[in-house]
């Protein structure tokens, strides 16, 4: 993995995104992981009581591909310090998910090399499932 | 005159608000940690290789940032919202300080740090906002967590 240094990016900087196609296979995977029982993430009859078509995809999982996106592009000499999401629609198995991060501001402050992100997931169907803002510590290049 | 603030019509535990509370530890497992990071698609050697882990920058597997998510805790405070019918996670904030490392135990305080209430197009929202901190057996705090949940009436 090539590491990313704060002088190659300025605000508009696009990170590659992260395509995520999460299946009902990996959706169990999580909720196994999770241990968890709610219901609307595991029973499809349970989702469609509360309205949905069917399962959906715990907010957590959504919100791990975005961290994914940041850690994997911050590298192993950038840090995550802080990430922000709003949970605006449901994602379900099946759903081909788009995770963008876009740089909007860079400083320097207390010797910290900080860029500043807005991040989100966008559907398919062009709608944004989740979105919110990051800040990511990159190194100075050598 | 002044509007009047939705949140004082809402029926909740008020003692609770801004008081701390102990939810328990959690013991970062290898396992937890690479069943977490599979389920998510993760390819990072430092969530998922133990071999490669050792040699890196923390010298043992470390948790992806979300894995917070998956800590089984004890419940926090309540603060009985007698409102709506259904309620759904509206968004976290997290600030990371230090990862988790397999084999850290990671113990959890607790606060509702508030309650208030929203009317707008589609009807009432109320939002419970929680913050979790978490510290590691060191007395480091490895992050805190602002997790804000809405309860409003079911859409018929």
């Amino acid at each position: 993995m090539s590491q990313v240094y704060f002088e190659d990016v300025e605000p508009g900087y696009e990170l590659t995104p992260l395509i995520k196609e999460p299946t009902r296979e990996q959706l169990d995977a999580f909720t196994t992981a999770w241990g968890t029982s709610a219901g609307r993430f595991t029973s499809d009859e349970v989702a469609r009581s509360e309205g949905f078509t069917g399962v959906i995809l715990p907010g957590n999982m959504s919100m791990a591909f975005l961290a994914q996106l940041l850690t994997e592009w911050a590298g192993s000499a950038g840090k995550l310090k802080r990430l922000e999401v709003d949970f605006r629609r449901s994602v379900q198995p099946g759903d081909r998910l788009n995770c963008v991060g876009l740089v909007t501001d860079t400083d320097t402050e207390d010797g910290e090399n900080r860029v500043i992100l807005d991040v989100y997931i966008e559907t398919q169907k062009g709608e944004r499932a989740l979105q919110g803002t990051a800040l990511v510590l990159l190194p100075n290049k050598p | 005159m002044a509007e009047m603030d939705p949140t004082d019509a809402i029926d909740f535990d008020r003692s609770v608000i801004g008081v701390d509370y102990d939810v328990g530890s959690h013991e970062v497992t290898e396992e937890q940690v690479t069943g977490f990071s599979r389920a998510i698609g993760e390819t990072n050697p430092l969530y998922l290789d133990k071999e490669a882990a050792a040699k890196g920058p923390h010298g043992v597997l470390i948790a992806p940032p979300a894995y917070y998510t998956t800590i089984r805790l004890q419940p926090g405070p309540d603060p009985k919202v007698k409102f709506g019918t259904t309620s759904f996670n509206a968004s976290q904030h997290c600030e990371f300080y230090e990862p988790m490392r397999v084999g850290d135990t990671v113990s959890a305080k607790e606060q509702i740090a508030s309650v208030f209430a929203k009317t707008g197009r589609t009807g009432t929202l109320v939002f419970t906002v929680r913050r979790t901190t978490y510290s590691n057996q060191h007395g480091h705090t490895v992050m805190m967590v602002e997790s804000s949940n809405v309860r409003r009436d079911m859409a018929q």
